[in-house]
């Protein structure tokens, strides 16, 4: 039999026919046909979005998002806005934005927007609405407003007011003047602080300019400067600037904190003194400077009353060792602290905890400013300022009948008016209590503008409870916050950038700014600009009311603001980047180019803003108006107030703050300029640049300073439970070097219950657990700290 | 590689960190401008996306002394042997001409070798789809392609703005750009104007001049991949960690 040739595979033939496929696969379309398939494979998309394309244009707007005031450019595609930039035409930001402001578009498409007015059908608080129309809304609360006025009770109405610094603030007090209720209250910030601080020791409070792009020395008494702090894009600017100079020439920041934060990151030294105990080391200060001579005798002599018995009080009791023992603060440096601020001119101290979203205690205030008008730094180029006010359009007096004049002249429900100490402006915190206690009178309806007290106030679970007393809360805000959550009625405002608005000048800034919002898309839901409620309103109510507001929309009112503007004549409406504005402030400003209001207000509508960049030194009559004329260290306000006070109370002096409770660890908020902690709710752009240190899925972390945290056997990461007198929350521990043993930092702004998805439920609310402590004398409420017990769970 | 841009421009960008503030506009202005996508937790750092990070630093001094600062890190793009371009084996990623390292997304399969090698972690994996809340698609800027899930994406210096810059001023009949016409949406943002983008090339740009002072320094200048992103900063401590080693590493080298 012939033997058969049986076909087989060697080791040889298979590596031969391997390589054999692998060259041949390569010489093949084959690889690149598979990359691009796999390309396709792995980038399988059920929806895509096609982001519509069209021409590309720029809208200039004012960002309302915070009190900062910064000039915004908007960029459309076609009708559509697609993102926000700085405006470098305007003197404020000059180009730059924060991150809150560069978020912007966020808040217009938020998933927590309320797209029509809704009536509460459930139990308050329960989410269950019902859509109504604007004609329906607008009747339920006219016709609540009428019987109230009607019964003479035109006084229980009160409103809550977030924003201040702009024409919609006055219009609320002129329709609740017209109307008859004194009770426009604005939510707690710093200005109160320096609006009674500088009333009493200068007196008058209305605005205060700190010149610190001119300064070469700061002393930063918890200011979070670069944080949020004033406005906070300048304040960014400023350090920039401040920075930019040569070495050896940079402005020298010293900050006194009790936390290593971003801004002692970034400041020259870092002095940690105790929390609350700022007043007694700006003391200690002083008696350096008095003690030592290094103070402006001339600006002493001619320009301030009382230094004598300050000099003897402060002698006497603030001795650097005195002092240090109380603040924690090494003696050494108080003396250091205190030469270098006095021999380094201009220098400048400031006051303020945080980005100012809560008031400073008023001898802390006192004692601070005290150190500005011993080194004659006031109404100086470098200093604090009295910015010029706004030439705005003044409008005619309120007409008012009977029920209005009585309802008016009634005491505040806050007690601002209070004759124990009429001096504090606003005080929210007052109003819970009186509500709740009704020492007072009841609040029959409450309007809320622009703000969410109820997450954001220190203490706000007390704040709640007082207002179920309220039979009516009606809420203004456009997006269903936890204030909207508890209302009755929701009139939904427009955003930002679907509206027309106004910024007045920030906080802290030396020249007066107005700064215009304008719509730069169409509402895109139901809802209604507030202002126009108001108007609409008053019209439906008539009478006095409706003769006191007769504009015709609100876009009105704030075009006749700049016939005020216009008859001032001078000024700056930009038309070319503005350089360096803070330099040559005194010089005069030009002349405006304009031949009529109009003509204005259609340029200011296209650039803006206006500003009068210029400032008059000199002219003491203006920054003095106290009794004596004189920057007054010994208070003479308060002496007829207080007949048979000693002499202490009317001089700076440091009065310890007592917490409540006896708890061995003190927690202490801060604040971050990625997280808001007011009136919105953080954008998911921003929750998303938190630190890992900070949140992790929905927990929060607290710092604690490593030994601390030995000795309550916590380690990082850990779980623990911090109980105070208001109640407890759960968080995690991070250890913290920069933490002052003995004190956990906690972040405001987290813990939301309302909102949408992107944040309810991250993190706690500490104003929960804080306990608000009311300063002596100025009864004022504080509510930065509160002690505490720490539990590992 | 070097020689690919040697007489042309070479974009480059410094960071002043002693001017820098931490807070974190460039990230939200790089977010807003390059459609970057968010999710309902945003706190696991290796999944998340962000081109432009930021990070924090300490110097780890105990109490009083403890410095905290942040520090915001784009794409570096780097200039020599760039370790995502040699290691990507489709071809998604390379260096333009004029130093820009580029990411085509349609061509990325999602294998992670660049992410692997990117030193700097600048590079980001899309693990989900990236979706918006109903409507806020509308935001999205068309200059820039939303990206999918599987492909890794990073910064470009908003590469977009160069050619509309560029379009302009062809349309203006300029053939070169002036300094500042084209800067990323970082820069433009940054409210203390510690950043600086420009021709690092040009010898009479802000970026050419800042980028030899004395104090400016480069991220893990020790591998030699050049970054073309340079920070400033006077204080040692921060620029000391600039060429960091972890632990065991130190031993090695020291």
């Amino acid at each position: 039999m012939k033997k058969e040739t049986i076909w087989y595979l060697d080791r040889r033939d298979f590596l031969k026919f391997a390589v054999g496929a692998v060259a041949g696969i390569h010489c093949s379309p084959m690889p690149w046909w598979l990359a691009n398939d796999i390309a396709l494979w792995t980038q399988n998309w059920s929806w895509r979005p096609s982001p519509q394309k069209g021409p590309v244009s720029f809208i200039n707007s004012t960002c309302k998002l915070c009190p900062g005031a910064c000039g915004i450019k908007v960029r459309l595609v076609g009708n559509l806005p697609v993102k926000i930039e700085g405006n470098p035409l305007h003197p404020i930001n000059q180009g730059g934005i924060c991150p809150l402001g560069a978020a912007g578009l966020q808040f217009l498409y938020s998933p927590s927007r309320i797209k029509s007015p809704l009536k509460r059908t459930g139990e308050r608080g329960e989410g269950i609405w019902q859509e109504i129309s604007w004609d329906e809304a607008i009747a339920e609360l006219v016709e609540k407003l009428r019987d109230l006025r009607t019964n003479g009770n035109s006084h229980t109405v009160a409103c809550i007011d977030g924003q201040r610094h702009g024409t919609m603030s006055r219009l609320w007090e002129r329709f609740l003047k017209a109307y008859g209720s004194p009770n426009h209250i604005y939510t707690p910030s710093v200005e109160d602080t320096y609006d009674f601080t500088l009333t009493l020791m200068q007196g008058e409070g209305n605005g205060v300019g700190f010149d610190l792009e001119n300064t070469r020395y700061i002393l930063s008494f918890g200011c979070s400067l670069i944080e949020g702090w004033g406005a906070p894009t300048r304040m960014m600017r400023a350090y920039g600037a401040w920075r930019g100079e040569k070495l050896g020439n940079r402005t020298k920041i010293v900050q006194v904190d009790n936390r290593s934060s971003i801004t002692v990151g970034k400041s020259d030294e870092w002095i940690p003194a105790f929390p609350g105990t700022e007043g007694a080391l700006a003391l200690g200060i002083a008696h350096v400077i008095i003690d030592e001579e290094l103070y402006d005798s001339n600006f002493v002599k001619n320009y301030t009353y009382g230094f004598d018995k300050f000099k003897s009080l402060v002698l006497k009791e603030y001795s650097p060792q005195v002092v240090s023992e109380k603040t924690q603060v090494p003696k050494d440096t108080i003396i250091r602290v205190a030469r270098e601020f006095a021999t380094t001119k201009p220098s400048i101290a400031l006051w303020g905890r945080g980005k100012g979203s809560r008031p400073s205690g008023f001898y802390e205030s006192m004692a601070i400013h005290s150190l500005n008008a011993l080194v004659g730094n006031i109404n100086r180029p470098g200093g604090v300022l009295i910015p010029k006010g706004l030439p705005l359009t003044s409008w005619p007096d309120v007409e008012m009948d009977d029920i209005g004049t009585q309802g008016y002249y009634m005491p505040r429900v806050d007690q601002s008016k209070d004759l124990r100490f009429p001096f504090v402006a606003h005080r929210l915190q007052n109003m819970a209590a009186n509500i709740q206690e009704e020492t007072f009178y009841p609040i029959n309806m409450l309007l809320v503008y622009e703000a969410n007290p109820f997450f954001s106030i220190p203490d706000n679970l007390s704040f709640i409870q007082a207002t179920k007393k309220i039979p009516f809360i009606v809420s203004f805000s456009s997006y269903m916050d936890e204030t909207a959550m508890q209302s009755d009625l929701i009139l939904p405002n427009h955003t930002y950038l679907e509206r027309w608005d106004d910024a007045f000048t920030p906080l802290g800034l030396q020249y007066p700014v107005l700064s215009i919002t304008r719509p730069v898309i169409k509402p895109i839901f139901n809802t209604q600009h507030t202002g126009d409620i108001i108007l609409s309103v008053a019209r439906e109510l008539g009478g006095p009311v409706a003769r006191s507001l007769q504009w015709h929309s609100f876009k009105d009112v704030l075009k006749q603001n700049t016939q005020g503007l216009f008859h001032y004549g001078k000024g700056i409406v930009p038309e070319a980047e503005p350089k360096e504005p803070w330099k040559g402030l005194s010089k005069e400003s030009p002349s405006l180019p304009f031949a009529s209001s109009d003509e204005m207000w259609n340029r200011m509508v296209e650039k803006g803003c206006w500003y009068d960049p210029a400032y008059s030194f000199g002219k003491w009559n203006r920054i003095f108006t106290t009794p004596t004329k004189k920057f007054e260290f010994f208070v003479t306000k308060l002496t007829t107030l207080l007949p048979k006070a000693r002499d202490e109370v009317f001089l700076p002096h440091y009065e310890p703050i007592t917490l409540e409770g006896d708890y061995p660890l003190l927690l202490m908020t801060y604040e971050l300029i990625t997280l808001v902690n007011d009136g919105i709710g953080n954008p998911p752009f921003m929750t998303k640049i938190l630190d890992d240190t900070l949140l992790k899925k929905n927990d929060v972390f607290v710092e604690i300073n490593p030994k601390t945290a030995k000795q309550y056997g916590l380690g990082e990461g850990d779980y623990a439970e911090i109980q105070s007198i208001k109640g407890k929350v759960r968080v995690r521990v991070h250890l913290f070097e920069g933490a002052m043993p003995g004190i956990v930092n906690i972040p405001l702004g987290l813990g939301h219950t309302a909102y949408d998805e992107y944040l309810k439920g991250k993190g706690v609310n500490p104003n929960e657990i804080i306990s608000v402590v009311k300063e002596p004398v100025s009864d004022l409420a504080l509510g930065w700290g509160t002690g505490i017990k720490l539990v590992k769970v | 590689m070097k020689e690919v841009h040697k007489n042309g421009v070479k974009w480059g960008m410094v960071i002043d960190l002693d001017k820098c503030t931490g807070c974190g506009a460039c990230s939200v202005a790089c977010q807003a401008e390059n459609n970057i996508s968010f999710r309902k937790d945003e706190t696991d750092r290796l999944r998340r996306i962000s081109w432009l990070e930021i990070y924090q630093i300490s110097n780890h001094l105990p109490y009083p002394h403890t410095r905290v600062i942040h520090m915001p890190r784009p794409c570096m793009h780097c200039d020599h042997h760039t370790p995502c371009v040699s290691v990507c084996p489709a071809s998604a990623t390379k260096t333009g001409a004029d130093g820009v390292v580029s990411q085509v997304y349609p061509r990325c399969f999602g294998c992670r070798y660049c992410m692997a090698a990117c030193p700097y972690h600048a590079r980001y994996f899309n693990w989900w789809d990236p979706t918006w809340p109903k409507g806020m698609e509308k935001y999205l800027n068309p200059d820039v392609s939303p990206r999918m899930r599987g492909v890794v994406e990073k910064c470009s210096f908003c590469y977009h703005r160069y050619h509309r810059a560029k379009n302009k001023a062809f349309m203006e009949g300029r053939r070169e750009l002036r300094e500042g016409e084209y800067i990323p949406a970082c820069v433009e943002a940054c409210p203390s104007k510690a950043m600086t983008f420009g021709n690092l090339n040009d010898p009479h740009s802000e970026v050419a001049r800042l980028a030899k002072s004395p104090f400016a320094f480069r991220l893990l200048e020790k591998l030699g991949s050049e970054p073309k992103v340079y920070y400033i900063c006077t204080q040692d401590w921060v620029r000391k960690q600039a060429d960091n080693y972890l632990e065991e590493e130190r031993l090695r080298h020291e």
